[in-house]
């Protein structure tokens, strides 16, 4: 019964913190939370719904039940699409990561980002630029110049994904041709670099931080529009002089038309929930930058980030 | 280096024999086991369901209960290869080439135990070879870029043609189908995507998993029904330990003492190559046994080398892959990306530094796998009376168990209609493919390996700037560039010289 008593006394915590409340969240929230995960156990989206949810718990900052399903398919289409369906439900949520921008510009899904209610942007995953710490390229200035002087290959994981957005990015900024070369998986894209066979690769920071720590490879710039909070001493894209940013959301949204106060409700508690130490640890061991943005803001950034994926998909020929 | 790999063995065995890592390795490999057995249920998927339940655990204990669960499947998936003709993967599709035929000569006992034993060899050839020489394996994996795996993979599609049957002009418009299924997707070079109809579902390519179960399973019912084999009183097989039937003979033990080793060495520098590692260590295991056999006719009849290759072979190829995923943090498969998933969700960093950093955690792992491969060995010989009697059940009540294993196997893919759909369209075609005496295998292997062989080509060719140089100045090409050549000049020259010689021996073999 525990729980109960702290169901209202969060309750009344929440209504009274919310000054000109409407009735309606008075009593929320009062039921089970179903918590979806549009993608399979172990992933990055799992890992990060699973921390949020296991701080929710532990800190009794939601006062009830919470329900954490995987619901996986067609690159998320298949569990976005289940919460965007809850239209009105204020008791859904489900974690956004790439493929909550990418999968509905390149397939026919019935849901895009602009569907959702935004509550916060917790993480985001940004993408470094990296070499081969015995290449010839010191600096980000040295690769310009190369790839100016001749020609050189950026590698990344997918032909349309995340990385070939900020390899494109860059090389507009930067004014350079460069040859991207898609590689299929994580490890493959590893050795790609190792074996010498590209000059550079572009890749999440958590693919390869056991290699920057080694000293084989070396981050030459960060794309997010802030230093990441795990690598301090790596520079952004802007900061060197090449006026972009790009990353992906690892944020939390409900479904459609909910009331202003549930989403009130909800940036509030995980606002209190990026200060805890275990969101600290998460974003350390898995690489990501902790720069929170809430509400309409993140909305606006789903938007932005949403146009620049589409603008660079349209200029390779992915879609029309 | 003996006195650090004992050091570091007993640190290990410190973490792994433990009461409670001994409980939930014992739980990981009958898991394993379970899941394997379960066709279309593979490894990835039972480690990722699987991964909640070990959420109260401490970090190696975990990852030992999940590593148990990826080699043990490896043993449970020949099972259903042999019995049913069923490969849960596509690295056990190899080991129905002459599982499913021992099996259909009344020696499903021997085969199972061989299989065993086999899986047992690779394996713990596989573990010993971790022990001995990651650090120096990792160093020869970081130097394989795209051009090598083109080229690895070239060798393995060119070993298809030897476990395409007899009738080779069938086997190459099997593998074509193959190749065909394998372009669905989204396309390497673009981003388009190809013959997707705009679903969701397509983007990721058709899973083979789905394809295999209904090829092998649902086609392999189909034509038993044809050939009215659910008519049949069900055949009386008593197996019992004591039976002298149960048990492989001598002569399949000295027959097949040479082909250990071969299959698990092949197998574990196959599992070492990031990539399809444990399906090509089968694949060329498999065609390298007919090759060197001297009667390469009995193959595919029911051979015991026939299955004890791949078998050694893929087991050992599942322990080669850990050694890129302990050393550089590389995963080689989908099994070994979800354990990567779940070393990051334990906050263990994957990368070079992970065995300096965690060295209870890595030596922990390695020396469970010792114990796994010997319980899984225990658990698999004492079990196999269990899996037998399934024969002694009549034909007719099987096949809804079957048709129902496979349904769920391909639904629980993605927990999506769409797989069940390409189950059932698979079993027709696999239907009209045994009728008609085409190869199933070929085609499972060729949807694999050729998007694989595609991607790779493509990557070498947008590196080279489309002169392809890389085949030849990057020396670790060069030198598999040279065995490629040879594989294919071999056959041509011996054909030649036949030609020459006798002139009346120039029939056409198509036309067999």
């Amino acid at each position: 019964m525990i729980k109960r008593r702290t169901f209202t006394t969060l309750a009344v915590t929440a209504a009274l913190s919310l000054a000109a409340a409407p009735v309606f969240a008075e009593n929320y929230p009062s039921e089970r939370l179903t918590y979806t995960i549009a993608f399979g156990p172990g992933g990055g989206n799992d890992r990060m719904s699973r921390t949020v949810v296991d701080i929710l718990k532990k800190y009794e900052l939601y006062p009830g039940n919470i329900v954490v399903e995987n619901r996986e398919g067609g690159s998320g289409a298949v569990g976005f699409s289940f919460v965007k369906n809850k239209a009105g439900d204020p008791y859904a949520a489900t974690s956004t990561s790439g493929n909550f921008i990418g999968t509905p510009l390149v397939s026919d899904t019935d849901w895009t980002y602009a569907d959702f209610t935004p509550i916060g942007l917790l993480a985001s995953d940004a993408m470094f630029l990296i070499v081969r710490s015995d290449s010839d390229f010191g600096s980000i200035e040295n690769f310009v110049e190369a790839a100016k002087a001749g020609r050189v290959t950026i590698a990344g994981s997918g032909s349309a994904g995340p990385e070939r957005v900020t390899a494109s990015l860059f090389a507009q900024a930067a004014d350079i041709e460069y040859e991207y070369v898609p590689i299929g998986s994580g490890g493959e894209l590893v050795t790609a670099l190792t074996s010498g066979s590209v000059d550079a690769v572009v890749a999440n920071p958590s693919e390869v931080a056991g290699q920057i720590e080694a000293g084989t490879f070396t981050a030459l710039a960060f794309s997010d529009s802030a230093r990441s909070t795990n690598h301090p001493d790596i520079p952004t894209f802007q900061e060197l002089g090449y006026d972009f940013s790009f990353s992906l959301p690892r944020g939390v949204v409900l479904p459609p038309e909910l009331d202003p106060a549930v989403q009130d409700w909800w940036v509030a508690t995980l606002q209190k929930v990026v200060e805890t130490p275990e969101w600290q640890e998460y974003l350390v061991t898995n690489g990501m930058s902790g720069n929170p943005i809430w509400g309409e803001e993140f909305g606006a950034y789903l938007a932005d980030t949403s146009t620049k994926y589409e603008a660079v998909l349209k200029d390779i020929g992915a879609i029309n | 280096m003996l006195a650090d790999i004992v050091s570091n063995l007993s640190l290990g065995l410190s973490v792994a024999a433990s009461p409670e890592g001994l409980l939930f390795l014992v739980i990981g490999a009958f898991v394993g086991m379970i899941v394997g057995l379960f066709p279309g249920f593979g490894p990835a998927a039972g480690i990722a369901v699987l991964i909640p339940m070990t959420f109260g655990l401490t970090p190696t204990i975990a990852i030992i209960m999940l590593a148990g669960i990826y080699y043990g499947s490896m043993y449970g998936g020949t099972i259903t290869s042999i019995l049913i003709n069923t490969p849960g993967e596509s690295a056990t599709v190899a080991s129905t080439l002459d599982g499913y035929p021992l099996a259909q000569k009344g020696r499903a006992g021997p085969a199972l135990v061989m299989q065993a034993v086999a899986s047992f060899f690779g394996g713990t050839i596989g573990v010993i070879l971790i022990t001995a020489l990651a650090p120096s394996l990792a160093n020869f994996a970081a130097s394989f870029g795209p051009s090598e795996y083109f080229l690895i993979i070239a060798v393995g599609l060119l070993m298809l043609t030897t476990m395409m049957g007899d009738n080779k002009f069938k086997g190459f418009i099997s593998a074509l189908i193959g190749f065909a299924v394998g372009t669905v997707g989204v396309d390497v070079m673009s981003g388009q995507q190809r013959y997707t109809f705009g679903s969701p579902e397509m983007i990721g390519g058709v899973y083979f998993v789905a394809v295999a179960i209904g090829l092998f399973g649902i086609g392999e019912l189909l034509h038993c029904i044809l050939n009215g084999q659910h008519l049949q009183p069900a055949k009386r097989l008593r197996i019992s330990f004591r039976d002298k039937e149960f048990w492989p003979t001598r002569q399949d033990y000295h027959e097949s003492r040479f082909t250990f080793w071969r299959g698990s060495a092949i197998g574990f520098i196959a599992g070492v190559l990031p990539g399809s590692g444990a399906t090509l260590g089968s694949i060329i295991g498999y065609s390298v046994e007919k090759k060197i056999a001297k009667d390469p006719e009995k193959f595919g009849k029911g051979e015991m080398r026939g299955l004890v290759a791949p078998e050694a072979a893929n087991n050992a190829a599942s322990a080669g892959a850990m050694v890129p995923l302990l050393s550089l943090g590389i995963p080689g498969s989908g099994a070994t990306a979800v354990l990567l998933g779940a070393f990051l969700m334990w906050g263990l960093q994957p990368g070079p530094m992970l065995i300096v950093n965690d060295p209870e955690f890595v030596w922990g792992l390695i020396a469970s796998m010792y114990l796994g491969n010997m319980i899984l060995i225990a658990l698999s010989i004492f079990a196999i009376p269990l899996f037998v009697k399934f024969l002694d059940v009549p034909y007719v009540n099987v096949v809804p168990v079957i048709v129902l294993l496979c349904v769920i196997g391909a639904y629980a893919i993605n927990a999506s209609i769409v797989e069940t759909w390409i189950l059932v369209v698979s079993g027709l075609i696999g239907f009209a493919m045994k009728k008609y005496g085409y190869s199933p295998a070929a085609t499972v292997l060729a949807l694999v390996l050729g998007s694989m062989a595609e991607e790779t080509f493509l990557q070498t060719y947008i590196i080279s700037q489309g002169t392809m140089n890389l085949f030849w100045t990057r020396p670790v090409s060069l030198i598999l560039s040279l065995i490629l050549l040879t594989i294919i000049a071999i056959p041509v020259l011996i054909a030649f010289l036949r030609r020459t010689k006798p002139l009346k021996e120039t029939s056409d073999q198509r036309g067999q």
